[in-house]
């Protein structure tokens, strides 16, 4: 072998250089420096002119862990990024558009969950109560109905009562990750523009060049640059895979909107509802809300969405600044190249219904330090199945998002019908679908490691907007009527104990702004 | 509900206190507050933990009557049955209050305590209308203060430095990493069983692994003594299941 390339090969990975800040570069860093401390020498540089994209409010119960992992307190971060709890999602107008048409995808399983198939049960009992699936089967959905928390001021930083994720200030987010890595993780930052690629004979990357600070080496490079991919896209031209035949959403309008006064409520939930041309995501923080029309260009002028973006926040929408985001619906088509993988935007985008986004980049982060190449000589076999592996999420986040529009009945608008064409609709999904015509999805319907969404989350969407599984063939196997009894029983049992314990959002956020949570 | 208000002696001359009455005010609580001055005491009998307050989530330390909200498993028959009253039931119908005649900007400095009566509370009867060993005034004829009120005062005055003292002593355990939650599962003789929930104590491990500096610097402060005496305290958690044994047998 080449001495070159030997000698390449045993280099160690020492030095980790992340291109770019905002959320994606901040978590990152805070990652691997958290994990491999002194070890590893991790250095973010970023431009003091291009700005972070600035939304991006939605996240999912790992960011608990993953703050965590990163040595920051629950109180700090309530504190500091202005987040509060988000206990679900609840989808509004997403069947037929009527008042009464909601259904919430909570993040507490099914009472039961793991001790039979209660969505069978359930599908099949005879005293239908007018109540939807959610609402008998997780008690979650009447604590976000009232606005409560999902634990009390008594309940240990990241303990839960109810499972629950965060709302949070994105930009705040960032600072203070930005602080936190480089005050206590030892993460060097480096304020400057890239204006430059070197690269190695082997086409790895060698350093970037900035204006100012000169050249910047690694042994890895993080792309996180945002929707310029700058690294993966731009230097090493991995191509874009669009999936904008699946879903049709293509730009965002966003405003952030301001309570009526200090105290007003604070949703529980992100609310997501179904418009015209797409559908408005309304997510509360402590001091603001943050709401945005996402929608299809090919469905809806920019003034049509414009009026639908007006008349959901109402009066104050005309004195609100709305920023216009367009969302290229797709990802790369890997994610690491050679020495370098894109985490955040620069790997990919999907239109927000699932907050998908961030949890991407902690899954990314955490594979990143977790399975840090040693030496060069390994890092491509860990390139190959990172890109496996989030191949395999990407597909299985595009196949959930799909879900939710195929089980619309919809027809106010072409947006609506067009999405239920089945040449709009994956394989894979069209597969699961085909069998969950007799049964409801189940765990082992999700065996890949890399799973995104487990079974319950399947079951949430289908039963919430109406689907029925045709059990007639299967009747036998609903054989326990008294486990659903209890299971059924026990949920009305937990509504009643949380109403009666549960702060509200409000209430809560502000005792914690007072007297934090204590550590047990 | 209380309805508090200052005490003096017009409004009051004529008040009389029927102090045998005070133990009522206890009769439904499992975990009454305690403060460190009366830690020895209080461990003769009771187990005496940390929960943290409701209201706000920081932890205040405890004297554990029952395993259940509202289950005192030393009120029978009426009465009282433990050895010692804790201060919280002793100081009834008295609490302090806070006078606020400097306005609104000196809130927090230069606060003025007062004394308040429940005027509301069982405690409380008509001037002659009972006469037992148990009945004080709060005045004489002439409006001098009683001897009782004097005690009770002096009793409201050792409350409220035992919060600050006891407040100061969670900090610095706090800051030791002293704490840790009590876990206990317990079966009653009915097979009834109970997990603890909410109560914390002291981690004896890390207890045991402090530096000389940090040992010292807790003897210095006087704070070594309430640590090893909650920490005693705890057998008495045995001697609660066994009233409870008791009480669960005599129903049956």
């Amino acid at each position: 072998m080449n001495k070159d390339i030997q000698n390449n090969n045993m280099k160690m990975t020492k030095t980790v250089v992340i291109v770019g800040g905002g959320i994606a570069g901040w978590l990152t860093a805070g990652r691997i420096a958290a994990y491999h401390k002194q070890s590893v020498k991790v250095i973010l540089v970023e431009s003091p002119s291009i700005p972070a994209v600035g939304v991006g409010e939605g996240t999912w119960p790992t960011m608990r862990s993953t703050l965590i992992a990163l040595g920051i307190s629950e109180t700090d971060f309530i504190r500091e990024c202005d987040a509060s709890f988000k206990q679900g999602a609840k989808f509004a107008n997403w069947v037929d558009g009527k008042d009464d048409d909601f259904y919430y995808h909570p993040l507490v399983l099914p009472q039961g969950f793991n001790q039979g198939d209660l969505a069978g049960y359930w599908l099949n009992k005879e005293e239908k109560n007018g109540r939807s699936f959610s609402e008998d089967v997780c008690f979650q959905e009447a604590i976000c109905e009232k606005g409560l928390a999902p634990k009390t001021i008594r309940t240990a930083e990241y303990g839960a009562i109810a499972n629950y994720a965060y709302h949070l200030d994105s930009g705040k987010f960032a600072v203070f990750l930005q602080k936190h890595c480089t005050e206590k993780l030892g993460v060097l930052h480096i304020m400057d523009d890239v204006n430059g690629v070197n690269t190695l004979e082997n086409d790895d990357i060698k350093s970037v060049s900035t204006q100012e600070s000169g050249d910047i080496s690694g042994d890895l490079f993080v792309d996180c640059t945002g929707f310029s991919s700058l690294l993966l896209g731009k230097h090493f031209e991995v191509p874009f895979k669009s999936c904008s035949d699946v879903l049709f959403i293509d730009t965002a309008l966003a405003v952030q909107v301001p309570y009526d006064h200090e105290d007003s409520p604070i949703a529980s939930h992100t609310i997501s509802t179904g418009q015209e041309a797409g559908w408005i995501w309304d997510i509360g923080l402590q001091h603001r809300r943050g709401v945005g029309y996402v929608y299809s260009s090919k469905h809806s002028s920019e003034e049509q969405a414009r009026e639908v973006l007006a008349k959901y926040v109402g009066d104050k929408f005309d004195s609100l600044p709305v920023r216009k985001i367009p969302i290229v619906s797709g990802h790369r088509e890997k994610f690491w190249q050679n020495n370098c993988v894109a985490v955040g935007l620069s790997a990919g985008f999907l239109e927000p219904l699932e907050a998908s986004a961030l949890v991407l980049v902690e899954l990314s982060a955490q594979m990143i330090s977790e399975q840090l190449p040693a030496t060069r000589e390994v890092m491509d076999i860990v390139a190959k199945r990172f890109n496996e592996t989030f191949l395999y999420r990407w597909d299985k986040i595009i196949d959930f998002l799909k879900l939710h529009y195929i089980l619309s009945t919809r027809t106010d608008n072409a947006f609506w019908t067009d999405n239920r064409n089945p040449d709009s609709i994956p394989e894979s999904l069209k597969e699961m679908m085909q069998l969950w015509k007799y049964r409801s999805p189940a765990d082992h319907d999700f065996t890949s490691n890399n799973e995104v969404f487990p079974a319950a989350s399947y079951q949430y969407v289908l039963y919430g907007m109406g689907f029925k599984s045709d059990y007639s063939h299967s009747q036998h196997l609903l054989n326990d009527w008294k486990f659903a009894e209890q299971q059924f029983n026990k949920n009305n049992q937990m509504i009643k104990q949380a109403s009666d314990a549960l702060p509200t959002n409000r209430e809560l956020l502000n005792k914690v702004r007072q007297y934090g949570f204590n550590e047990i | 509900m209380a309805k508090l208000v200052a005490i003096n002696n017009q409004k009051h001359r004529n008040l009389i206190i029927d102090t045998s009455k005070a133990e009522q005010y206890g009769a439904e609580l499992n975990l009454i507050p305690t403060v460190l001055s009366e830690f020895v005491s209080l461990a003769v009998q009771y187990p005496i933990v940390f929960t943290k307050n409701g209201e706000t989530g920081e932890f205040v330390c405890a004297a554990m009557l029952g395993f259940e909200s509202s289950e005192n498993l030393f009120w029978q028959n009426g009465q009282w049955q433990g050895m010692y009253l804790p201060l919280q039931i002793q100081r009834q119908p008295f609490f302090i209050g806070e006078s606020s005649e400097q306005g609104n900007e000196n809130i927090g400095e230069n606060k003025d305590y007062i004394v308040c009566i429940d005027v509301e509370s069982p405690m409380i009867s008509e001037a002659e209308l009972i006469k037992t060993d148990s009945c004080n005034k709060l005045y004489s004829d002439d409006g001098k203060e009683s001897d009782y009120l004097i005690q009770a005062k002096n009793t409201l005055a050792n409350l409220l430095q035992g919060e600050a003292d006891t407040k100061a002593f969670i900090t610095t355990l706090k800051a030791m990493d002293l704490l840790q939650p009590l876990s206990l599962e317990i079966a009653f003789v009915n097979e009834q069983t109970t997990r603890l929930n909410g109560l914390y104590t002291i981690n004896q491990d890390k207890l045991a692994a402090l530096s000389c500096d940090k040992i010292t610097s807790l003897h210095q402060s006087g704070l070594l003594q309430p640590i090893y005496t909650m920490i005693a305290s705890l057998a008495q958690i045995y001697a609660l299941i066994e009233r409870k044994n008791q009480r669960i047998q005599s129903y049956t």
